[in-house]
């Protein structure tokens, strides 16, 4: 069966800092301690203003919405609060949904994160999505939080912001964490009862949990297709379990993507945009190795360290065999999107459009190759080939 | 001059194993030696072992517990702090009839010895505080232990690193990384966010009102020997034993400050 109906077509923009000097690919971290004289502003300013006329670019090329994340102190991502960088989009735009993936809600005050949500959700209109991470370990050096307890003040900070959106007059929470003698948004949420709410996870079953708890989705950030099908498989089972469905946008399909008029010129094209991201800017040295961040039966399957190998080394057969990676023609890459999305069973198909430090021009032909070949190629298979799988039912 | 000498590769042989429920949580207490019971509380990392305890054990009964989260005692999810561990340690304690004891901690067990002995003195007769952290001294900050990178750590454990490199395993020991994880796990529980220690600790020192020795490593790199004097003023009956050439893994580096805490324990 091929895409579903009703398929959500997103882009993904992580936004990084690409003027590094070259110099620096000898530092071990370009997380956490890198220093901030290597950040030109001015340099910064404009890559702002280049991104925000990509993400406007996203809505004229017909994309359904584009998902923006957090990270703190690191060349990766010019986004430490992705709420300011939603609102920039939101009022460049008009139908575009922007999906903040997002804020760890035990880095910021549980009921003010929800607050902001709320603002933008009403400001835009209803275009809001919220994926709710844990936050690399990266994060926790940078944020008051003790690691140890992240998990448990991340779980306290989602039911604050639940019951924050849910509840329809003041209400108050008393935690192990939290105090709030009053809780009460205002504006609250545009969308009713709140917005669409994901879980973001990298395969951790514990995660998973999570979202089959509270009848979230659960978002896949960058992990192994197994450790992804193993988590799919793991969550279709639970939610079953609880007495739930699994509805297909509940599993969003994240896919690394590049297009070119051939899968020859599109590897040529993306191939140093990705090392640069994968060798280069996406180094966190030691500190990925942050106590508390993960449970022990977790880290001994790691074979004791906290984050896979793939941070901080390319290697294009590895992204190719064992990750979302669509890079070559237009029928390429819709024939593997078309595999997958059944493979995943999923509705909402999120293209990560740019690598590392992928120029604007190679961006721009990416997404409208994306939009005028793919897509349509997509659901011109879904439109033919429907009646026959309805008839096969 | 480095008076530092390798020690054998730790082990617990010819020590007596017992196995405690403290309020439901397991807790492994290592012994060794009959004669008068002396508590040992050990450091942050359980992997240094026990070998200056043999030499204790000469004349004396040498009760070495591992802290919850650490070594072969369970996880407790309800410790959260240094004083949850001095509770814990009041309940071991009455489990192990211990009235009146000798106390004697390493680093992040010294400071849960101090802050025993704050509360407790009157069940003490004497305590050993070796490298101790937990007291604040703002002239003098100790480096954030859990910035330091693993590969640095030897050269904060011991004046020359080659005899802590002797305690790590050689090549890749998912078990050992595992253990270290857990007990940095554990330790960051009670001060991620307060490395420097309990800031109302020295507020409360004058309670200690026993015969203290403060063991400290010349070349202290984790604990500066330049904080002791803080120790010494708010202690009202210390005294300060400067191992010299000696870095914070004092008993493991300096046969010394092993003989110098035994003596001073038999008076």
């Amino acid at each position: 069966m091929p895409i579903l109906p009703n398929t959500e077509f997103l882009v993904a923009h992580y936004m990084p800092y690409t003027e590094l000097p070259p110099e620096e690919s000898g530092r071990e971290s370009l997380w956490v301690d890198i220093p901030n004289s290597l950040f030109d502003p001015k340099k910064g300013h404009d890559l702002y203003g280049r991104y925000f006329h990509e993400a406007v670019l996203a809505e004229k090329l017909g994309f359904d919405g584009i998902c923006i994340n957090e990270h703190h102190a690191t060349a990766s991502s010019m986004m430490p609060v992705p709420s300011l960088i939603a609102a920039t989009i939101f009022a460049q735009t008009t139908k575009l949904k922007v999906c903040v993936m997002g804020t760890p809600p035990n880095m910021d005050s549980p009921n003010r994160l929800a607050e902001t949500y709320a603002m933008l959700d009403v400001m835009s209109g209803g275009r809001l999505e919220v994926a709710i991470p844990l936050g690399t370990p990266m994060e926790y050096w940078v944020n008051p939080v003790a690691p140890a307890t992240a998990r448990k003040r991340h779980r306290e900070a989602i039911d604050i912001i639940l019951k924050a959106w849910s509840s329809r007059e003041a209400t108050s929470h008393d935690g192990e964490f939290y105090h709030y003698k009053y809780l009460n948004v205002w504006p609250r949420p545009y969308q009713d009862p709140h917005p669409p709410i994901f879980i973001v996870g990298s395969g951790s079953l514990e995660t998973v949990d999570l979202a089959v708890e509270y009848g979230f989705g659960y978002a896949s950030t960058f992990s192994p297709i197994p450790k992804q099908l193993a988590a799919l498989d793991y969550f279709q089972k639970k939610t079953i379990e609880s007495g739930r469905t699994v509805r297909p946008s509940m599993f969003p399909l994240t896919v690394m993507t590049y297009v070119a008029e051939t899968d020859e010129q599109a590897l040529a094209e993306f191939e140093p945009h990705a090392k640069y991201y994968f060798d280069f800017l996406l180094r966190p040295g030691e500190f990925a190795n942050l106590p508390g961040y993960i449970g022990l039966d977790e880290l001994r399957r790691r074979g004791g360290h906290v984050l896979p190998s793939s941070h901080g080394r390319f290697d294009w057969d590895d992204l190719q065999n064992f990750y979302r990676v669509a890079v070559g023609s237009a029928e390429t890459v819709a024939d593997k999107i078309e595999k997958w999305a059944e493979e995943v069973g999923s509705n909402r198909i999120i293209f990560e459009v740019h690598t590392g430090d992928m120029p604007h021009w190679k961006l721009a032909k990416n997404m409208t190759l994306l939009a005028e070949e793919v897509v349509p190629e997509l659901k011109r298979r879904r439109d033919t080939n429907q009646p026959r799988a309805e008839a096969a039912e | 001059m480095n008076i530092a000498q390798k020690i054998t590769r730790p082990s617990m042989e010819g020590f007596e194993r017992v196995e405690y429920d403290v309020a439901g949580t397991k807790t492994v207490v290592y012994s060794i030696g009959s004669g008068d019971p002396v508590v040992f509380l050990h450091g942050g990392a359980t992997f240094p072992g026990f070998e200056f305890a043999r030499v204790w054990a000469r004349d004396r009964k040498v009760i070495i517990p591992h802290h919850p989260g650490f070594g072969e005692s369970g996880d407790d999810d309800r410790i959260n702090s240094v004083h949850d561990y001095v509770l814990h340690y009041l309940d071991l304690f009455d489990q192990l009839k211990l009235d009146r004891f000798d106390l004697a901690g390493h680093s992040f067990g010294a400071w849960i010895a101090a802050e025993f002995a704050v509360e407790h003195s009157h069940r003490l007769r004497r305590l050993v505080l070796a490298g101790p952290t937990g007291l604040v001294i703002n002239e003098h900050p100790t480096p954030d232990f859990f910035k330091i990178r693993a590969a640095d750590l030897p050269e904060y454990l011991t004046a020359d690193p080659e005899v802590a490199r002797g305690l790590f395993p050689d090549g890749h020991d998912v078990d050992f990384l595992v253990l270290g994880y857990r007990e940095t796990t554990s330790l960051s529980k009670v001060c991620w966010d307060k490395p420097q220690g309990n800031p109302t600790l020295g507020r409360w020192l004058h309670r200690i009102e026993l015969p203290t020795l403060l063991v400290w490593g010349e070349r202290d790199r984790l604990c500066p020997i330049e904080g002791a004097s803080a120790w010494t003023r708010g202690l009202p009956d210390a005294r300060l034993e400067v191992v010299p050439g000696t870095g914070h893994l004092v008993f493991e580096e300096s046969p010394a400050a092993i003989d110098t805490a035994h003596r001073f324990l038999a008076a």
